[in-house]
């Protein structure tokens, strides 16, 4: 059903066009919206006229038209006058709310869909069918974004993504759960990543600026046939959390560019807990203090180079040398040899993996 | 309108990243501050922490005379312009500037009254019903302005909002940037990677690195008397000239040996500095920038005691002046010459340099030891 609010703006807006006041009332007799006052009296006549086999009526002063969705009646339109000029607005009104109906179906219908094919809820062949039937595409390139902001059901932050993708008929805004916003977009011929990234930052400072919003975005790949855009979907999905885990500096991450983190997400935990225990023994990363740590992360930013995390640590060289001999006492693992330092690094990020999977896991 | 305070200001990342460090600064009232640095020093985090879209690992931001951490975004009365705007392509100028407030069910008449009062800022009040497309790309990033001055809010910040407009552009709304400051003549916190820009704008520069200040100080102090190497290198273009030298004494005077050939006698200030700090025998950081060295006849005869000759090596026409590029000791060093220059690539020529415009840095801290 269309909001009252659309109709209410619809008859001020034929009112503002017409200076012809209007009236709609629906099929239980409840004022949906009007432009005058005395609306009450008409009431009876409007659910006499429902009865009728009439399609319009003169009656009391006010023309009554029927407003049909699929041969079921929606509404009763009532236009003040009794001039044939009012009688012809009064029937351009409701064809003009008839084919509100119609475009809010083919809307609601159309979510409906993309919600249903987003979670492969679809059977292939109801897929091409249904989509056909409301006019979408099926061979087109798409690619699915996830907008995931601070707050959940960020009301502002849907408002302005509908609104910077109003204009784009074959873009789809949904919401498949209350934490994120979801693009289905099409893309061009020619887009390449780059392009599918600047529209991140877009829509990233968009809601930064306008919703006030802090938000993270994730985006799959690119897929060329309607079937695919599920898979696009759960790789966003994807991103989204490996961002979270790994990337947690970057409000934007691409399901290609996941690098290394990809690979340990799909670890078993029951692995990353071996492979833990073979590294560290008994012991776990979070015994390290928080100097070592930042020791370590510096030491890794500056590929392992001593002189310049040295620097950067603001510490003397030797400094760093019996910190990294301590840690080597301490683990085994030697960082300035590079085998050595992947291990590690592999293994504070299998660590945070086993953190974010627990974490999950207690909510 | 309102001052800033960042006090002992840190982000670090779940991941363990720090993205700034001990961030430090008092941000007066109306002042137009900028952040400048390279990609990855902490500007635009610093940015997004004080506009509330990240949080605040340690310390305090004060706005006026409120602590803000934990204040949410909307509610901290600020604005921002950020580089990846975009224009709702079916909306008129006038609703874009409008979209805001309607989000945040400001009533009509007041959002009628900010529109336009933007609009007449922002000289664009005869576009309020033009879509986007019927605008050039300077009246698009001027309505973007207008969806933040719509908010009247008291602070003001920008990351790196020109950076996305060509050449010709940026020069120009850099201007009505300007002018804009001085007409809303509230405090404006901008971002840039551009130094340029940086020079031009702010009242005072804050220079980063690595989610360290480097310096904050005006324009002409940055560009005169650098804290550091990382300073002295940033600002300027041409950048300065940073050449390792050996400090010889002699007497009470001091020569810095750029090469076996260049040998430059300190004036009587800069050698004090140099000696009390103990650095004879040691090797500085030399800086000096390209319009402190200089071929022609009288710059050389009024610095006689600082000459030395260098082969040219590339000669690049700049209009109102040359550039010409040598090496001293295998570091490549620019002069920025009179156009008038008869020199080109392959002639060796005779350079002086202004040694009271020169810089001496602590090679190991890279600090500053005498400007």
């Amino acid at each position: 059903m269309i909001s009252n609010q659309i109709l209410q703006t619809t008859v001020e807006g034929l009112k503002a066009i017409s200076r012809i006041d209007f009236c709609v009332i629906d099929s239980d007799g409840k004022i949906s919206a009007k432009t005058f006052e005395d609306v009450q009296d008409c009431i009876a006549d409007a659910l006499a006229f429902m009865d009728s086999p009439a399609e319009s009526q003169v009656i009391n002063g006010y023309q009554f038209f029927k407003v049909y969705d699929e041969q079921n009646l929606e509404y009763i339109l009532l236009a003040k006058g009794t001039s044939d000029d009012v009688y012809m607005l009064g029937k351009l009104a409701a064809f003009q709310i008839q084919n509100l109906l119609v475009a809010y179906k083919e809307r609601f219908d159309k979510d409906n869909f993309i919600k249903n094919l987003l979670l492969d809820n679809l059977l292939r062949v109801d897929m091409y069918t249904r989509a056909e039937k409301l006019h979408i595409e099926t061979d087109v390139k798409r690619v699915v974004y996830i907008i995931e902001t601070k707050h959940e059901k960020d009301t502002n932050a849907l408002e302005t993504m509908r609104t910077l993708f109003a204009g784009k008929v074959r873009d789809f805004i949904t919401a498949v759960d209350e934490k994120s916003i979801i693009l289905v977009k099409e893309v061009k011929g020619n887009e390449t990543y780059e392009e599918l990234d600047k529209t991140a930052q877009v829509i990233i400072d968009m809601l930064n600026t306008e919703a006030m919003s802090s938000a993270h975005v994730a985006y799959g790949t690119i897929v060329s046939d309607i079937r695919e855009v599920s898979r696009s979907y759960k790789e966003a999905k994807m991103a989204l959390d490996v961002g979270k885990i790994f990337y947690s500096n970057k409000n934007v991450v691409a399901y290609s560019r996941l690098g290394i983190g990809r690979l340990i997400y799909q670890l078993p935990i029951p692995l990353c807990q071996m492979f833990i225990k073979e590294i560290f023994g008994g012991k776990s990363p979070d015994d390290f203090d928080d100097e070592t740590l930042s020791t370590i992360n510096k030491f890794f930013e500056n590929s392992l180079n001593v002189s310049e995390t040295s620097r950067q640590l603001y510490i003397h060289r030797n400094t760093l040398v019996y910190r990294l001999d301590k840690l080597q006492k301490s683990t085994g693992l030697d960082l300035r040899v590079f085998d050595d330092a992947i291990t590690f690094k592999i293994a504070l990020m299998v660590v945070k993996y086993m953190k974010y999977m627990e974490s999950k896991d207690t909510f | 309108m309102a001052s800033l305070s960042l006090k002992n200001v840190c982000k670090v990342y779940p991941n363990g990243f720090v993205a700034v460090k001990d961030f430090n600064l008092e941000i007066a009232d109306q002042e137009f501050i900028i952040f400048v640095g390279p990609s990855g020093c902490g500007k635009s985090t610093t940015l997004r922490m004080i506009a509330g879209l990240e949080e605040i690992s340690s310390g305090e931001l004060w706005i006026g005379d409120k602590m803000v951490n934990d204040v949410e975004p909307k509610d901290r009365d600020i604005a921002m312009v950020f580089q990846n705007y975009a224009l709702y392509p079916h909306m008129t100028v006038y609703d874009n500037m409008a979209f805001g407030l309607k989000l945040r069910k400001v009533p009509k008449a007041d959002i009628d009254k900010a529109v336009h009062e933007a609009a007449k800022i922002l000289d664009i009040e005869h576009l309020l019903d033009r879509k986007p497309k019927a605008l050039s790309g300077g009246q698009r990033q001027r309505v973007a302005m207008g969806r933040a001055i719509v908010r009247s809010p008291k602070v003001f910040l920008m990351d790196e909002p020109l950076s996305n407009l060509d050449a010709k552009l940026r020069v120009q709304m850099r201007v009505e940037i300007s002018k804009l400051h001085q007409r809303l003549q509230t405090t404006i916190i901008y971002v840039t990677h551009d130094q340029t820009e940086a020079m031009t704008l702010g009242t005072r520069i804050v220079v980063l690195k690595d989610g360290i200040i480097q310096q904050v100080d005006t324009p002409q102090n940055l560009y005169n008397s650098p804290n550091n190497i990382f300073v002295a290198g940033f600002i300027g273009s041409p950048q300065m000239n940073l050449i390792d030298a050996e400090v010889v004494q002699n007497g009470s005077s001091v020569t810095l040996k750029l090469s076996d050939t260049v040998s430059i006698p300190l004036p009587a200030e800069k050698s004090k500095a140099i000696i009390d700090g103990g650095y004879v025998g040691k090797t500085v950081v030399a800086g000096i920038r390209p319009e402190d060295i200089k071929d022609d006849e009288e710059f050389v005869a009024k610095h006689s005691n600082t000459t030395f000759e260098a082969q040219v090596k590339v000669y690049e026409l700049l209009g109102a002046e040359a550039n010409l590029h040598y090496d001293i000791a295998d570091v490549t060093c620019t002069a920025k010459v009179s156009p008038r220059t008869t020199a080109r690539p392959g002639d060796t020529i005779k350079f002086a340099m202004d040694v009271s415009r020169l810089h001496v840095f602590d090679k190991e801290t890279e600090q500053i030891i005498t400007h």
